[in-house]
């Protein structure tokens, strides 16, 4: 039971912390497209109003370019396959025409998750954004304040897209 | 009397000067680059992206934004219109421009003969929706849609592929079309 509770607050604190952050740093708005990782964080951006489900990944990122392109700092949340399903928006649209947006990408297929399905996007996730040109990190709650204060950086003044990866269990996700 | 693809973004322009347009992948970026404006977006690549990416400008500027599409890019990515035909008070005329075919890539067929594209903007939340085949028609739907209040209006316009040759591809400064663009985007002070 003691365990259970300090599990539970260690996750919430790390939910609320990137939650924090990202309106901290003025950020939005946000596409979402469904991911079982980021579930507890598409919640709180759901209260908020401000958060746009859409159907797919690569028309997330399209959209967010619209907003991108008429002033706002757009976030796009997605799980990496979502990424897969992405590539030529951002290979032919978001890096070539140098549109920035925040991309937080949920990393299945990496420890602790062992879904066979998520496993190549779990190794491709990386390079695909390296070969891409696309910067990254790992989002984690204690790092959340300066991860999302460099970001907002990134995006609004070197005009850049940029990535914060989400590790499977950083906010409790289990297999 | 048919209407070339070309004859109708040159109405499309006339009827509607001045607003965000976006233009698809393919000769419809080449012919409106052709024509030339600091309110066009050209979006070489990502086919099927046209409409998201006119929902978001809608979305966050708030102008009318014409989207120029075609029936080979509405059938690679059809999810634009569930994100704009949800939105009832978006300002935006997505105009497929309804060849089909592919003229970009040689002229094949596009898979949409059994396909009710009207049927599909209608069925994603459109309650404006039209089909038009020639200059005159075209002109006067355009016309009326921008005086009416803003919502998403959708215009299946039948055309033919052009027989004279595309204009030249459009330049490889991509990043100049995102900073002209938003540039016309920002609000004044």
């Amino acid at each position: 039971m003691l365990t259970e509770a300090l599990t539970t607050e260690r996750v919430d604190g790390s939910v609320s912390a990137v939650h924090d952050a990202l309106t901290a740093n003025g950020l939005g708005p946000y596409f979402g497209t469904p991911c079982g990782v980021l579930a507890p964080l598409l919640s709180l951006l759901e209260r908020g109003g401000d958060y746009h489900v859409v159907a797919r990944e690569d028309n997330a990122v399209g959209v967010a370019a619209g907003a991108s392109l008429a002033g706002a700092c757009p976030v796009v949340l997605m799980q990496n396959s979502g990424l897969g399903q992405s590539v030529n928006a951002l290979a032919s649209l978001v890096v070539p025409y140098r549109i920035p947006m925040l991309l937080i990408i949920s990393m299945r297929g990496t420890a602790p998750d062992t879904t066979t399905e998520n496993l190549a996007m779990g190794r491709l996730t990386g390079p695909v954004l390296e070969g891409l040109g696309i910067g990254y990190e790992y989002l984690t709650g204690a790092g959340a304040e300066r991860q999302l204060a460099k970001a907002a950086t990134v995006v609004r003044e070197k005009r850049l897209p940029c990535a914060l990866l989400v590790r499977p269990d950083e906010f409790a996700w289990k297999v | 009397m048919t209407l070339t693809k070309t004859a109708a973004v040159t109405v499309a322009l006339a009827q509607a000067p001045g607003l965000p347009t976006v233009f698809t992948t393919g000769y419809a970026a080449r012919i409106g680059a052709a024509a030339g404006g600091h309110n066009h977006f050209y979006m070489t690549g990502s086919m099927g992206l046209a409409l998201s990416l006119g929902t978001g400008i809608a979305m966050h500027s708030r102008r009318t934004t014409l989207v120029v599409d075609g029936d080979g890019s509405l059938l690679m990515n059809p999810v634009g219109l569930v994100m704009a035909g949800a939105r009832p008070d978006l300002p935006l005329i997505h105009l497929v421009l309804d060849d089909g075919a592919y003229a970009s890539t040689g002229g094949q067929r596009s898979p949409g003969d059994s396909v009710d594209l009207p049927g599909w903007a209608r069925a994603c939340g459109f309650s404006r929706v039209h089909t038009v085949g020639s200059e005159e028609a075209l002109a006067a739907v355009l016309r009326e849609e921008l005086r009416n209040p803003p919502a998403p209006v959708f215009v299946q316009c039948r055309v033919t592929s052009d027989t004279t040759a595309p204009p030249p591809r459009v330049t490889d400064d991509l990043e100049g079309i995102t900073a002209r663009f938003s540039e016309f985007l920002a609000p004044q002070v």
